[in-house]
């Protein structure tokens, strides 16, 4: 059976069941992976997912469920104990289904024949390895992946919305870390997903090469021998930590908890004036589906540090009486800026080049401290050694005002567009 | 590599194992904010699956309807294929193969209706007794693993995980006007009936937990720095985790973890004892109990560090045949679209024989760390891990609370300066431990006293 069908014979039973309102997403994935450890090709998978996620209301009361298989009989059980889960739920007048949308989303390679995929992905893989190999010996690639995926999704619900949605990607990833006498690096990683992986070497997407090669250079980090007040130039994986932080604050859990700090701040200046954020909702691998089966359109969040809205789902917006703001789950860009890396990093007098952050969950209040990992010392413009134990402590907020420059590049990895970041006033320690 | 008839027609290799799952993953959450239930999802992700050993490749396939024979055929296509890279050792993978069944028996199921009848009770104690608060948000958990496991080594084994978990999070305003939250959960083997999260058994700990929200208004930024820190035994398990726990599983060890050369050297003080438990621990079953691992193989206890001394490495059968020792049983797949990798199981260290007041009285100038957010490993053995809830220690005695920080260092280093061991134990298994798959581990220890750095001013 087929999602569409699939979707058409949940909703029907939920209606039979007596929901007053219901949402079906049935879903089919398939994927194909081939797997490198310890610098080494090990597994090829295949694997099929077929998921059916069903909302159901009724007299006020809500409750969902989600399983595998396609077979009637569990199907019926299934909406039945939905029924009896929603009927013994509290009532809640804000619960409520989309309504009247309507939409057909195809992305990616859909027509490719497995074969090509197949060689594609060993391409890839043999790349990978051959670029270890060749530039980063003493890296070790303690997992990489190369995989392609199709996903059909069919989104019905009662009030008349149905999306149908076929996509496919390619995936591309690399974990590790380098070993040279005795010593480690930290272990970092890179990857992405893409519509078309032929047409360049597998090494040059998402910045896998510049990981690998940045690891051969932190097998002999350095402790910090003093506390300082400095900046960070972040990288985009280290912007990704930023950018989490700031979607959590425009998202359900904080604003119906009253815990965002965001929440009163739409149409002021929360951030630099030099951060732009746009979605895009139909990056490889995305769905530009909010997960209360509504399409995803484009939404500027930041306009030169201006927020401009909020992003509650139809449930959060009731609740809180915020407008609505249908998202997907990924698919963010943070426009470029002028300046290239190399000016940024000439520009920073005392502070660090920040790989990656490794810390606990910020504070409600968005007040940190994290580990700089893969990070190295910059000092009067240039770059030092390698960081070793190295925290540096700031709130987040505050962060996305003092963001001091924006760099040209940028890193795509397909959910997300990220540039480097030039922030000042962290304290190391 | 050219995957497809080319390869199959090239490939001649031996097949030196197979191993098929039956997997059932039962998952159920319910969150409540300030009495709306903002969350209720079930969901149930069942499959089988099949893997190969074969030629040195591994093939895997998977599926909630194809049976085992077609993703046997799968599988063995993939491994064939993966012959093309070039040819491999393929020398039967050891461990032993475990035959029997396990199943928690717990408490008959609640009902949707009592779980939200016992949140709205809490709900209007919260709002009732602490109308200051600006948010309550309390969350259930119920997560349950049915797994079948045989091989062609003659495994045959039934085995089931289950844990639930209660959380709470009390959230107000600081002295400047900012969101502040603290947080505390309960775990359990076994199924929400099993867990105690009535009105009776929470208020005092809710009392509790709001005395600390309310000093936690008043919170002073830490310190930046290397000190002496009292670990409270909620923290003990997450030190042993991150800390030493991943660098010693060993995918980790053969992919160049530091831990690789140091076995039978010393990497803690002579107090510190550390254990991956497979079924029981200290004499009980264990939270989580590996009786048997997903690829069949008898698990038996990993005993890390031994009074200060690293010993021995967590492992699956390929990794230990690549280190050259006897699998521990520590390979462990999350869902039935996942394969088996080397994980921790119930990783503790072991009880002293101090008191944590005395631990306390102990410290001149220093933290006492109640509570704790995520942690994260790293190959150099320097951890980390977020503290939600932390006092300032002044002349013995608890003073001012921190706000959130960051605790890390060197593991290393950090364990050789444990100069005291409480004489109790606590037992978590709330969290997921995430290395490309995440996982249901446990995790336990006393009250630690050592020296580490904090992030702060």
């Amino acid at each position: 059976m087929r999602p569409a069908e699939l979707a058409q014979r949940a909703l029907q039973l939920m209606r039979a069941q007596g929901f007053d309102a219901a949402q079906v997403d049935a879903v089919q994935r398939q994927q194909t992976e081939l797997n490198v450890a310890l610098n080494q090709p090990s597994l090829l998978r295949s694997t099929e997912q077929i998921r059916l996620v069903l909302v159901g209301l009724v007299d006020g009361r809500r409750a969902s469920t989600e399983f595998s298989g396609l077979e009637d009989e569990p199907l019926r059980e299934a909406v039945a104990a939905l029924h009896d889960e929603a009927c013994n739920s509290p009532q809640d007048e804000a619960y409520a289904v989309s309504s009247g949308q309507q939409g057909v989303i195809a992305q990616g390679p859909l027509e490719i024949e497995e074969a090509e995929v197949s060689v594609q992905l060993a391409e890839a893989v043999t790349d990978l390895l051959a670029f270890r190999a060749e530039h980063t010996p003493t890296m070790m690639m303690q997992e990489g992946a190369a995989s392609f995926t199709r996903l059909q999704q069919h989104t019905l619900t009662t009030g008349g919305s149905e999306i149908a949605a076929q996509l496919a990607w390619y995936e591309l990833s690399a974990v590790g870390n380098a070993r040279e006498g005795g010593r480690s690096s930290s272990f970092n990683y890179a990857g992405g997903s893409t519509h078309a992986l032929a047409g360049q070497p597998a090494h040059t997407w998402f910045g896998i090469d510049a990981m690998m090669q940045t690891l051969t250079r932190q097998t002999d980090p350095q402790k910090l021998q003093e506390k300082f007040v400095g900046e960070v130039l972040l990288t985009p994986q280290a912007v990704g930590s930023l950018l989490e932080w700031l979607l959590a604050q425009v998202g359900d859990a904080q604003l119906i908890a009253g815990s965002s700090v965001m929440r009163d701040r739409v149409g002021q200046a929360v951030a630099s004036p030099l951060l732009n954020l746009r979605s895009r909702f139909d990056g490889p691998g995305v769905l530009g589906v909010s997960a209360d089966a509504f399409l995803a359109r484009p939404v500027e969040l930041l306009q030169q540090g201006r927020l401009t809205g909020l992003l509650p789902t139809l449930y959060g917006s009731r609740k809180t009486g915020l407008p609505h703001g249908p998202a997907a789950a990924s698919g963010w860009v943070l426009a470029a800026g002028t300046p290239t890396l190399d000016e940024m990093i000439g520009a920073v007098r005392r502070g660090a080049l920040v790989g990656r952050l490794s810390m606990g969950v910020p504070a409600a209040n968005g007040d940190f401290s994290g580990v700089i990992k893969n990070s190295f010392a910059i000092q009067d413009g240039a770059i030092g050694p390698a960081l070793a134990e190295t925290m540096v402590t700031g709130n987040m907020a505050q962060m996305l005002r003092d963001v001091i420059a924006v760099s040209r590049e940028q890193l795509d990895t397909g959910d997300h567009c990220l540039p480097w970041l030039r922030v000042g006033g962290l304290r190391f320690s | 590599m050219a995957p497809g008839d080319s390869a199959l027609e090239r490939g001649n290799a031996l097949i030196t194992y197979t191993e098929t799952r039956q997997h059932a993953l039962d998952k159920l959450r319910m969150v409540m904010i300030d009495g709306h239930l903002a969350t209720h999802q079930h969901s149930v992700d069942a499959g089988r699956s099949v893997r190969v050993h074969e030629g040195g490749y591994w093939g895997f396939a998977s599926s909630p309807t194809a049976d085992a024979p077609e993703l046997e055929r799968r599988a063995r296509v993939h491994a064939k294929a993966m012959t093309a890279f070039g040819a491999r050792s393929a020398l039967p993978l050891p461990g032993g193969a475990y035959r029997g069944e396990h199943r928690f028996e717990g408490r008959p199921v609640l009902s949707a209706r009592e779980c939200t009848d016992r949140l709205s009770a809490l709900q209007a104690h919260c709002r009732s007794r602490f109308p200051g608060l600006r948010s309550t948000r309390l969350m259930l958990q119920q997560e349950q693993h049915f797994k079948h496991v045989t091989t062609s080594q003659g495994a045959d084994a039934s085995m089931s995980i289950q844990r639930a978990v209660f959380g709470m999070v009390l959230l107000a305003e600081d002295e400047r006007g900012l969101p502040i939250e603290v947080y505390k959960h309960f775990s359990c083997r076994g199924g929400l009936a099993d867990l105690d999260f009535s009105l009776e058994k929470l208020a005092p700990y809710i009392d509790e937990l709001h005395h600390h929200l309310q000093a936690k208004r008043h919170a002073v930024p830490a310190r930046g720095g290397l000190h002496t820190v009292v670990l409270a035994p909620d923290l003990a398990g997450m030190l042993a985790h991150e800390a030493m726990g991943h660098p010693c599983e060993a995918d980790l060890v053969l992919g160049g973890a530091v831990t690789a050369d140091l076995v039978g050297r010393r990497v803690a003080s002579d107090l510190v004892t550390m254990v991956d438990f497979a079924h029981h621990a200290l004499g009980q079953e264990a939270m989580v109990p590996v009786y048997a691992d997903d690829e069949g193989t008898p698990a038996r206890d990993a005993v890390l560090i031994e009074r200060g001394m690293l010993k021995d490495f967590m492992s699956s059968r390929e990794t230990a045949q690549a280190l050259g020792t006897e699998p521990t049983g520590s390979a462990r797949a999350y869902g039935p679209h996942d394969e088996p990798l080397v994980r921790m199981r119930n990783t503790a260290i072991l009880p002293g024989t101090d008191q944590l007041e005395n631990m306390i009285a102990g410290v001149e100038d220093g933290y006492l760390l109640l509570s704790t957010s995520n942690g994260q490993a790293d190959s150099t053995t320097e951890f980390m891990f977020g503290i939600s809830l932390g006092y300032e220690i002044r002349n013995g005695k608890r003073a001012r609370a921190i706000r959130d920080t960051t605790l890390s260092g060197n593991a290393i280093q950090a364990l050789q300066t444990v100069d005291a061991v409480s004489d109790d134990m606590h037992w978590d298994c709330a969290g997921y431990c995430g290395k490309k798959q995440p996982m249901v581990v446990s995790m336990g220890g006393p009250a630690l006293r050592a020296r580490a750095h904090l992030g702060g001013e």
